[in-house]
């Protein structure tokens, strides 16, 4: 049994982690999340230089051949650093439902422009009825000869103002909670109607309308399972990034209590503060196990790797609720402010609890 | 025991019921106006405008009963906005422990709220152990003012206010409770600076305020020079009852519920979804016992004995359910909870997620919950630390 990363994946961990601290202090971070795009195009650049952009895809399509080990460690740094470029959209989303596509047209065309940054993709799958259920779509993609008219309306699509080209997911048949007649549909963002706005952890999302968008038949990249892997991917992805958050929330805490004085004693004297910071302390370490867990059976294609995944969300919820509301707590008003990073670390949890599936959402998937 | 209602109650409730439907259905025009107006006609109802005041100051001399009418049916009503400082917190302590001048300079700018006050009491380095505070004020040698320097942080309102109410140092040889004094500062003068702090709602309600060499008359001080600590003592206590805010929590549960009512979850609601609705059930069930603990504690004030020790619980249950109200409020808004500033799906996730950010504050507030816990531990329970 080893839990040990591998060489090479120590120099990625090392390389993302000098990455963050080189370039994702607090005062940098807001001027990138007060810009009108929200993200730097010089880090993406960056990141596409030093080959991030390139992990999970194929070697024989020009990639690294990384796997959810790899992308779980550039998430978990992008997590300690709150890093705001897109990668989440366009590779772990995009990306990973790209690769996995039967239709080698379009990844031909695609991956060597997403590998350098020009093409930037991002996945459109949820609805204002659908909450976190992928099934249920009422967006329709109607055959009408070689193409498909699609219309309907998108939400909270992470980074679309940004992205070169979205993919949704709409109804070729079927009702409106069926898995058959979901098809992944990929379009020019130019042809949709979006109203982008930011969110509570300074990232950008959108709400995109469909109005008869055209869309040739040769753009469908994949099917309803398709969105299930990916989404089972950016589960363990989006966790990575919160257990990076969780760390940095409660080691501050850590050293906050240490430094504050209060009753002529630092707040790490007593006791209810100790035992409230170990809880904190063991929900973290219960959430690396699982992640590493549902990691690795991901990786092993094990048949319970999609129940674990469901298994993790829900402990990643759980458990960052409770350590980023008492890392604000305890760090009393202090915590409460914008000047403090506690606190956009505490948002940042909060976004991701909410994108695919929040913590009941998983309890309930994982009992079912 | 009874609670029902008797006759007379049920007369008053329609007083009230028909009051506020007059005066509170639609602001005028002018709103600052409509406002000052609206505090006068509650004053000619005979201290409608004061209702926690004694009789001897204006106030209506109301039963527990009619203060939980009051309370009920002004939850849902639009009143004009009102801040507790000079009203619940200032004009207490001049009643009991101010000078016949001061009660007759200040009080009734209050009653009319035409005078903002705000609250200096902590400092950055004195949160939740208030007492080691170090806003310095020096008696000049003729005994004629004080000069005061120091900083005030978490003030809220400071930006709106015309005065501070503000605990100061004037001692620091003795034990820390001793040596503090209280003394009234007008805000819009040379040496007073207000900085915004921005919280974690994005909304700009409190403040630091630096305090330089600021001259303040002896008449300005209220009490004895060293007795701060008592007079803001009895206060902090009222306080920490006040925020509970259990009527509007009652409220926001139903707000909860419709909103719950309107998220479609499969082919019915959220409010259907098991989970979801037996985080509602067990939020009610608190509410149905902390609504009694409060009257529990009015019914103990009002016959004039001490509160009792049901009262020391309120705040920490107030906001605790406080916070799970906004908490779910934030999981009902789903994916568009995480939407920033802007509307867009669910119409209350916006306001959903500013609520719960902000209110990450009620139980660091007028006493952290754990500095509360270590209040009951000790002077309710007699509990010793070593």
């Amino acid at each position: 049994m080893n839990f040990d990363i591998s060489e090479e994946q120590q120099l990625l961990q090392q390389s993302v982690e000098r990455f963050v601290n080189e370039n994702y202090d607090l005062a940098t971070r807001r001027k990138l999340v007060d810009s009108p795009q929200g993200y730097s195009d010089d880090n993406w650049s960056q990141m596409a230089e030093l080959g991030w952009l390139a992990l999970p895809f194929d070697e024989s399509d020009g990639g690294f051949g990384g796997n959810q080990i790899d992308t779980m460690i550039v998430m978990e740094q992008f997590g300690r650093g709150l890093v705001v470029e897109p990668y989440f959209a366009n590779i772990v989303l995009g990306g990973g439902i790209l690769k996995r596509s039967s239709n080698d047209e379009l990844k031909t065309s695609l991956l060597p422009g997403i590998i350098t940054g020009d093409v930037r993709l991002t996945l459109a799958h949820a609805e204002e009825q659908s909450r976190f259920d992928l099934d249920d779509v009422v967006t329709t993609a109607r055959e009408d000869g070689d193409h498909y008219v699609l219309n309907g309306k998108k939400s909270m699509v992470p980074n679309a103002a940004t992205a070169t080209h979205v993919i949704v997911s709409a109804r070729t048949g079927g009702g409106q909670r069926d898995k058959d007649g979901i098809a992944l549909l990929l379009i020019d963002s130019g042809d949709l109607d979006g109203n982008h706005f930011p969110t509570v952890d300074g990232g950008r999302a959108s709400e995109l309308s469909l109005d008869n968008v055209r869309v040739p038949a040769e753009r469908i990249i994949g099917d309803f399972n398709l969105l299930a892997t990916a989404a089972h991917d950016a589960v363990l992805a989006l966790s990575a990034e919160a257990l990076g958050c969780m760390e940095v929330l409660y080691k501050s805490t850590v050293d906050y209590t240490q430094e504050r004085e209060q009753f002529d004693h630092p707040l790490s004297d007593f006791q209810v503060v100790q035992h409230r910071m170990v809880d904190m302390f063991m929900e973290y370490e219960q959430c690396k196990s699982l992640l590493y867990r549902a990691t690795l059976e991901a990786v092993q294609d094990a048949p319970t790797a999609a129940r674990t995944s469901h298994a993790l969300k829900h402990l990643i919820g759980k458990s960052a609720s409770f350590i980023g509301e008492n890392a604000v707590q305890l760090h009393g008003g202090m915590g409460m402010t914008e000047e403090l990073a506690i606190g956009h670390y505490f948002k940042r949890l909060l976004v991701i609890e909410s994108q695919f599936g929040n913590t009941d959402y998983h309890l309930t998937q994982f009992a079912d | 025991m009874e609670i029902d209602l008797s006759p007379e109650d049920f007369e008053f409730r329609q007083e009230v019921r028909d009051f506020l439907k007059e005066n509170t259905a639609k602001p005028g025009a002018d709103y600052s106006q409509w406002r000052l107006d609206y505090f006068k006609k509650a004053a000619a109802k005979g201290g409608w405008d004061v209702p926690k005041w004694p009789v001897e100051f204006g106030g209506p001399g109301w039963s527990p009963t009619q203060h939980y009418i009051w309370e009920q049916e002004t939850v849902t009503a639009s009143l004009p906005w009102d801040m507790p400082f000079g009203i619940g917190m200032l004009a207490p302590i001049l009643m009991n422990y101010g000078s016949k001048e001061q009660i007759d300079r200040f009080l009734p700018d209050i009653r009319e709220r035409s005078v903002n006050w705000c609250q200096g009491y902590s400092e950055p380095g004195a949160g939740s152990d208030l007492a080691s505070l170090k806003t310095k004020a020096v008696l000049s040698d003729d005994g004629t003012h004080y000069t005061v320097t120091g900083t005030k942080v978490w003030t809220t309102m400071a930006h709106m206010a015309d005065w501070m109410f503000c605990l100061t140092r004037t001692d620091d040889t003795g034990i820390k409770q001793e040596g503090i004094t209280f003394l009234l500062i007008p805000m819009k003068q040379d040496g007073i600076e207000v900085t915004p702090i921005i919280t974690l709602g994005g909304a700009h309600s409190v403040n630091m305020v630096h305090i330089t060499d600021v001259k303040v008359p002896v008449e300005n001080r209220i009490g004895e020079e060293g007795k701060g600590w008592t007079y803001a003592k009895g206060l902090l206590q009222h306080e920490r009852t006040g925020l509970a805010g259990i009527s509007r929590s009652i409220v926001a549960l139903e707000n909860l519920k419709r909103q719950a009512q309107s998220v479609s979850r499969g082919n019915r609601t959220l409010m259907d979804d098991p989970a979801f609705k037996s985080k509602v059930a067990e939020l009610e069930i608190d509410l149905l016992a902390v609504e009694f603990t409060e009257l529990r504690s009015l019914a103990a004030a009002a016959s004039g004995d001490d509160p009792g020790p049901e009262s020391s619980i309120l705040k920490l249950k107030g906001t605790e359910i406080q916070q799970r109200i906004q908490k779910l409020t934030v999981e009902a808004g789903g994916i568009y909870s995480a939407a920033w500033g802007v509307p867009v799906g669910h119409k209350f996730a916006r306001s959903g997620m500013q609520g719960y950010l902000g209110g990450r504050a009620n139980t660091i507030y007028g006493g952290a919950s754990e500095v509360q816990k270590d209040v009951i531990a000790k002077n309710v329970l007699g509990l010793k630390r070593s």
